[in-house]
């Protein structure tokens, strides 16, 4: 896996929040789908990756999880943001946010010379 | 910080829990499916292409179960449980070699963590007060010689007042000291050191009395009644209680002062002081340059550090030098720190012992790894099987060290508890007036200490099986049987390289201790100029104030020794200020008549106090003239007895008799010479003669109240004592009396080589035996290995003899090379002993043949066995096995 799971894993985590904020408490099917669908076809990846992501962030204390309903009444373990969640979504945000831009601004003039 | 929480929800993962964990995934991963199944439905797929469409979504769930798995717990520590419950299984199922390997650990362990302890309490602890680091001892540095010496009040005068760097700086001295305290039938009576003191003492130690006060300046002044402080242990000793010393009176060589502070528990500075009293009561401090009679402390500035407070006084001494030269020509300030100075005597002792025991540790690990090294090469056709499954290397290895991790924590247990007798045992042996002795103990230091030493050790006899694995060439491994595989060149270099650094190191140490034990002998045998047996003494001291009192004072002694010279069994009766080890006065002398100005640099004598008939009792040749008699008395023309190293030094090739002789012991009357007598080593077995000038007690009666009184029996001298002490009550109840014997005494002089010797011979014998287990566990292992060549040797027309020749000669072979390195280890080794050696080189050839013949013959002994089992090898069964 190497590198590369670490880079899906650190922006991966950042969009499990980012959904999970947008829509509320969320099953993991229901997310990966959201993902899926947020980003196109550009990230079709196996959903069952999502999983160890969900784990590590429940670990850190950014989620907590419970089973309940789903709507066609299905069993189904809910993920929700914690406050500390909410946090760190701003922070990453912000820090992603400045990231892109720099890059943006980086990139840019190699694009018009080309 | 968030890191921090998931890694301690994980080790709750790792402590339980795992296996709903697991199940809450499998239900997850079933309800995933079922969402996308129910959505994939909606969307109108067939039952079938529903559920592989989402099941091909999800991709490996067994995949991902192992990546939550890891997750959810801490899969290195996981392992690391796993490789040590496995760890304690197989030594568990092999106790012969375990109880072998735990014993040679828990003795190495344990004899590190017990001389380390002491090693903490002595060296490296520090002090009680408040920022010890900040308190140092001042001396008069002898520029010639680099003695260290006492210090003359004005010269502390000058030292205090022109001095920057210290906040305080204190002038004390201590003397043991008869001690009443009572009167009437409670008098109690007991020799106590005790230490006159004058101001800034308490303040420069930090210390503060816990129990009413220090001394007010009035009372540390000339012509002030004085008063005492006295240690907590004194206070409960007399009174029962600190409270109520307060008030009382406590006399001290005569004089009563009131107690009026007691400092807290552990405080005896210096030395073992149990009183402290106000130096005015003994006059003014002594005027003269000259006159070397105190001790000096002074606390450091903060952010004063040593080297500036010595570059400091350096020059505060040379300005004296310029100033006085009479008195402080060659004459400059040592600073040291008061802990250094303090241990100074017995830090290359202790250093030693740690280095010798450090050495048995290193022995200790080499015959471990050979231990585990034959078991790893046993154990080949295992780990060839376990890498041949998946396992990697680095599994192995990793489970491997952690065998040996186990090993050592299992040595460490037992070797703590090996380090708390032996502790005990090392403060028993040691000498007694190593100062803080008695704080050793084990404490979390020295638990570091051991745990720390177990880990490096299990690394470092656990790296060469583990490096032996890394080898392993599964192939072979596999096809071959257990017995042939694995003999690899490494693992035999690797083990005879071993053995032969552990005979090596074994050579270092026992030259190191056979030149100790040679150095003890030699200082045994010295002839000190006494004949020791056979005396009994009694250490006395007659309270008196002035001449007057102390003119009176010495007629104790009239009438004590004729008392006892009556009592059965005694030859003679004495008494002196001199016995080997222990003088009291030494100074300048002059010949003839005194010099118009006194010459520092004259030559010194030891001056010596003695009663008629001393030198029959000691056992001290008369060699010319007549010893001392009832007549020398203090209205008599003064007398004086010179011993032959003085005879030779001022007279050589004339008769003294006759001559005058002047010193300043108390008065610089002229003494005529009436007798010589043989030499004594006045300072211990390890010192030269001295000049030396004996006086009659009548006639020198303020240092003749401190007197040794010794007896001469023709019994055993132990039982004399209770007769004795009775004559001496009868004659006088407030004379308190030491008693012991002069071998006791003598035996103490030598009680610091005695116990390195002691020590060092412990660990010589450790070493050795540790050695001798290795080179047998290496031949074993040949033996068992060559089987098959010597069974073909046999059939081939070998007898029985030869082969024995063959394996003694490979057993020589490792003993040979081993003795070479050793000799050239402990060439360099012994030469950091030279300053504990007497009467011995460090390159003495006989301790080095007793060496290779102890050495060789521990080699041959333990290769014994092996050998004789090589000869029972039966060449048919040998034979079979190719």
């Amino acid at each position: 896996m190497g590198d590369k799971a670490d880079v899906w894993q650190g922006t991966l985590a950042l969009m499990v929040l980012k959904t999970l904020e947008m829509l509320g408490p969320l099953h993991g099917y229901g997310i990966a789908r959201r993902i899926e669908q947020t980003s196109g076809d550009l990230l079709s990846v196996n959903y069952g990756t999502l999983y160890p992501a969900l784990l590590k962030l429940e670990q850190e204390g950014y989620i907590d999880s419970e089973w309940g309903q789903s709507e066609n009444n299905r069993k189904a373990k809910y993920y929700r943001l914690t406050r500390a969640g909410r946090k760190q979504l701003a922070k990453e945000a912000k820090e992603w946010g400045q990231t892109t831009a720099i890059l943006a601004r980086f990139l840019s003039p190699g694009e018009e010379q080309s | 910080m968030r890191k921090l929480r998931a890694w301690f929800v994980r080790l709750g993962g790792f402590l339980g829990g795992k296996r709903r964990a697991s199940q809450d995934f499998a239900k997850e991963m079933e309800s995933h499916l079922q969402l996308h199944i129910d959505e994939n439905r909606r969307q109108g797929m067939s039952a079938e292409e529903a559920r592989r469409n989402a099941l091909m979504k999800l991709g490996g769930v067994a995949q991902t179960e192992e990546i939550l798995r890891d997750r959810r717990s801490l899969p290195a520590l996981e392992s690391f449980a796993q490789d040590f419950r496995f760890a304690l299984r197989m030594l568990l199922k092999n106790p012969g070699f375990t109880i072998t390997a735990v014993l040679i650990l828990a003795l190495g362990i344990g004899a590190n963590t017990a001389m380390f302890s002491v090693v903490r309490a002595v060296l490296l602890r520090p002090l009680a007060y408040s920022q010890p680091d900040r308190i140092v001892t001042l001396a008069s540095l002898w520029k010639r010689t680099g003695h260290k010496g006492q210090v003359s009040a004005p010269d502390f005068h000058d030292w205090h007042d022109q001095s920057t760097a210290f906040d305080h700086m204190a002038m004390y001295s201590n003397w043991d000291v008869p001690v009443t305290v009572g009167s009437g039938a409670s008098t109690i009576a007991e020799y106590v050191s005790a230490a006159p003191i004058a101001s800034e003492f308490f303040e420069t130690l930090g210390i503060e009395p816990f129990v009413g006060r220090k001394f007010t300046d009035d009372e540390l002044k000339v012509g002030s009644a004085g008063a005492a402080i006295v240690s907590d242990g004194f206070a409960i000793r007399s009174f029962s209680e600190p409270q109520l010393a307060l008030g009382k009176a406590v006399v001290v060589d005569g004089k009563s002062l009131e107690i009026v502070g007691v400092v807290p528990l552990g405080f005896h500075f210096p030395e073992k002081t149990d009183v402290w009293l106000t130096s005015s009561v003994f006059g003014e401090e002594t005027p003269s340059r000259g006159a070397h009679n105190y001790r000096v402390v002074g606390r450091l500035k903060e952010g004063v550090d040593l080297a500036e407070a010595q570059a400091q006084m350096t020059a505060i001494g040379a300005r004296l030098e310029e100033k006085y030269p009479d008195s402080n020509k060659t004459k400059s300030v040592a600073v040291a720190r008061l802990r250094d100075d303090m241990v100074s005597d017995y830090r290359l002792t202790l250093l030693l012992m740690l280095a010798a025991v450090g050495v048995v540790l290193v022995i200790a690990c080499a015959n471990l790894a050979n231990m585990l090294l034959a078991r790893a090469v046993g154990r080949t056709r295992e780990i060839a099987i376990r890498a041949a499954i998946g396992a990697g290397r680095g599994r192995i290895v990793r489970q491997l060290v952690t065998e040996s991790i186990a090993l050592a924590l299992v040595g460490a247990f037992f070797g703590l508890i090996l380090a708390y007798w032996g502790a005990k045992s090392l403060v028993a042996l040691a000498p007694p007036d190593v100062p803080r002795l008695s704080e050793t103990g084990i404490d979390g230091n020295v638990l570091l200490f051991a745990l720390g030493i177990s880990l490096v050790a299990s690394l470092v006899f656990g790296l060469a099986p583990a490096l032996q694995v890394l080898r392993v060439d599964l192939n072979s491994a596999l096809k071959q049987s257990v017995r042939r595989a694995g003999g690899g060149t490494l693992a035999d270099r690797l083990r005879r390289g071993l053995v032969v650094a552990e005979i090596a190191l074994s050579v270092i140490m026992v030259a190191s201790a056979g030149l100790l034990i040679k150095s003890l002998i030699a200082l045994q045998d010295v002839q000190l100029g006494i004949a020791p047996e056979h005396i009994v003494m009694a250490e006395t001291s007659v309270p008196s104030v002035s001449l007057d009192t102390a003119k009176r004072a010495v007629h104790y002694y009239t009438q004590l020794l004729p008392e006892l010279r009556a009592l059965p069994g005694v030859r003679y009766v004495g008494g002196t200020t001199m016995i080997p080890g222990h003088t009291s006065s030494n100074g300048s002398y002059y010949v003839d008549h005194l010099p118009a100005n006194f010459d520092i640099t004259s030559p010194n004598a030891i001056f010596t106090v003695v009663t008629p008939d001393a030198f029959a009792t000691m056992g001290i040749p008369l060699q010319r003239g007549r010893d001392f008699n009832d007549g020398d008395t203090y209205d008599a023309p003064f007398t004086a007895i010179i011993n032959e190293a003085l005879a030779r030094r001022a007279f050589p090739d004339q008769d003294p008799i006759g001559r005058s002789i002047f010193c300043g012991l108390d008065s610089m009357n002229a003494m005529k010479i009436v007798g010589v007598v043989g030499n004594v080593r006045q300072q211990g077995p390890a010192s030269e003669p001295e000049a030396e000038i004996y006086m009659p007690y009548l006639q020198h009666p303020q240092p003749g109240t401190n007197l040794r009184v010794v007896v001469r029996t023709s019994t055993e001298p132990g039982v004399m004592t209770a007769a004795m002490r009775e004559k001496m009550r009868a004659v006088s109840p407030d004379v308190p009396a030491k008693f012991s014997t002069m071998e006791q005494s003598l035996a103490e002089t030598v009680a610091t080589p005695r116990f390195r010797t002691l020590l060092l011979g412990i660990f010589a014998a450790l070493a050795v035996c540790l050695a001798l287990a290795g080179v047998y566990g290496v031949m074993s292992y040949v033996v068992g290995q060559r089987a098959n060549e010597i069974g073909l040797r046999m059939a081939l027309g070998a007898s029985p003899g030869e082969v024995l020749r063959l394996i003694l000669r490979q057993a020589l072979g490792l003993a040979g090379a081993g003795i070479v390195i050793g000799f050239l280890g402990a060439a360099a080794a012994t030469r950091l002993l030279t300053s504990m050696l007497f009467g011995v080189k460090p390159s003495d050839p006989l301790t080095y043949v007793a060496v290779v013949g102890i050495v060789l013959a521990a080699a041959l002994i333990a290769s014994y066995v092996p050998a004789r089992r090589a000869m029972r090898v039966d060449p048919m069964v040998a034979l079979r096995y190719e």
